[in-house]
């Protein structure tokens, strides 16, 4: 199992949209099915085969489906199980890790460190404290994957509702909100208030945090093109005749 | 820019777009801590890390979530870093930023390009997949994932030391008004923030109080 962990950190390696991970899956497999399979190559060959297959899954918890998969594998079960159990998982796998991970953890501890750099940590201090609060949650997720996965086989789905995954992503709702909260807090009486002209900068952060909430991912790419438009008209104004600079 | 730290930010380059995807995803490739790495290897790691704060908080919203595309923020700072050391001046933060969010946008469409490339790998008929094809496979999808984010960051640190040198020794604002010109932009994705965890309605009073806190822990220190 643990050479099947270290190789889970590859599943993406070959990405996709025809098999998506599943060139990786198989390869974070292999150590295993060589082990069951060892003496006969024909069952290897077939076993890697159905397992390159197409399969999708948040890629810290695709554990949980090889430990599963390798399980079934040792029980010897046929190989329409085999597909129609990962047909089963990679959805949930997908949504859950989603949600907990890209939607909630991750934000989470990004913006508490953006908190801890902006309330003057220097840049060492905020650096680990992203990368070593933010991987705990990453690794003990992947080793928990991958044993619930192994120990449970294809009642995996039962562990995974015991374990409240989800539930854990609807709690750290507020706490996003709350770091949102204290980072914008932090920005407009620093850096905001900071830069002076009587409030404008406050103003306008404020009514582009309206537009993003209002409008959501869509407003997202505006505000990207409008920071290099207003960058580039500062470069363009200060360089005509008689210009800012 | 010495060469050594050309080859260290363009190694960087490659190492950070690997794990936006392809390999661990520690998130070593989030702009806060690719723009310290990379203000390391400049020899300055807290303007880079000022660098990298400003784009995280572009990339708060952005995540490689599946199959959808998404601006690559990893490569991105490396170049907007290496970029502001090169060339200096007091032009250097906004205009090295300006760059990284749009060398995010390609970098994005580089990532498409390599799994359509993966794509065509995997879809074309041959053999039987063994182990052996299995591990080749991978490592061929590895490498030339790192090979695009070095030559996309070559290519970045190139583009933005030629045409960003003069406009950064001419830029008229000063560092206050030129950080509070890129968190106004930066502030559209805390709103985007919100509105994902379930908006004002939902989450305003979580919000408030955390803003609340915010203001007063700047007042304290």
């Amino acid at each position: 199992m643990g050479a099947t962990f270290l190789r889970s950190f590859l599943v993406q390696g070959a990405w996709n949209y025809h098999t998506m991970l599943g060139t990786g899956f198989a390869f974070a497999l292999l150590p295993g099915l060589r082990r069951l399979y060892r003496q006969d190559p024909d069952a290897l060959e077939a076993a890697i085969r159905r397992h390159t297959e197409h399969f999708n899954a948040h890629p810290y918890l695709t554990g949980v489906a090889l430990g599963a998969a390798l399980r079934l594998e040792q029980e010897g079960a046929d190989e329409g199980t085999v597909r129609r159990f990962k047909t089963a998982v990679r959805g949930p796998l997908g949504s859950l890790g989603d949600r907990l991970v890209w939607a909630s953890w991750l934000p989470a501890v990004a913006l508490a460190s953006l908190v801890i750099y902006w309330l003057g940590a220097g840049w060492a201090w905020s650096s680990a404290f992203f990368l070593v609060v933010y991987n705990a949650g990453h690794l003990a997720l992947r080793v928990w994957g991958l044993r619930a996965g192994w120990s449970a086989g294809r009642e995996v789905a039962g562990r995974l509702r015991a374990a409240g995954l989800g539930e854990l992503a609807e709690r750290l709702g507020p706490v996003g909100a709350v770091l949102s909260g204290l980072l914008c807090g932090v920005l407009g009486a620093g850096p905001l208030a900071d830069a002076g002209d009587g409030g404008l900068w406050v103003a306008l952060a404020s009514a582009g945090f309206v537009l993003g909430l209002a409008a959501g991912h869509r407003a997202w790419r505006a505000a990207a093109v409008g920071t290099v438009v207003a960058v580039a008209a500062v470069v363009v104004v200060s360089s005509l005749p008689g210009g800012a600079g | 820019m010495g060469g050594l730290q050309l080859f260290g930010l363009v190694v960087l380059g490659g190492l950070v777009g690997l794990d936006g995807t392809s390999v661990g995803q520690f998130m070593v490739s989030r702009p806060l801590i690719a723009g310290a790495l990379a203000g390391w290897i400049v020899g300055d790691p807290a303007t880079g890390i000022a660098m990298g704060a400003v784009l995280e908080l572009f990339l708060l919203v952005s995540f490689p979530t599946g199959g959808s595309r998404f601006p690559e923020g990893s490569t991105a700072t490396v170049v907007a870093v290496g970029t502001a050391s090169a060339v200096g001046g007091p032009g250097a933060l906004p205009l090295g930023v300006a760059l990284g969010l749009a060398w995010g946008h390609l970098g994005g469409s580089t990532v498409t390009a390599l799994r359509k490339a993966n794509t065509r790998a995997a879809a074309a008929p041959g053999r039987p997949m063994g182990p052996g094809r299995v591990g080749r496979a991978l490592t061929r999808g590895i490498g030339m994932d790192f090979a695009r984010a070095v030559l996309l960051t070559a290519a970045g640190l190139t583009v933005g030391t030629g045409l960003l040198s003069s406009p950064a020794r001419a830029w008229p604002l000063s560092d206050d008004r030129s950080l509070a010109l890129l968190i106004v932009g930066g502030f559209v994705s805390a709103g985007i923030s919100l509105h994902g965890l379930g908006g004002a309605r939902a989450r305003g009073l979580w919000f408030l109080t955390g803003a609340a806190m915010g203001v007063a822990a700047m007042r304290i220190l």
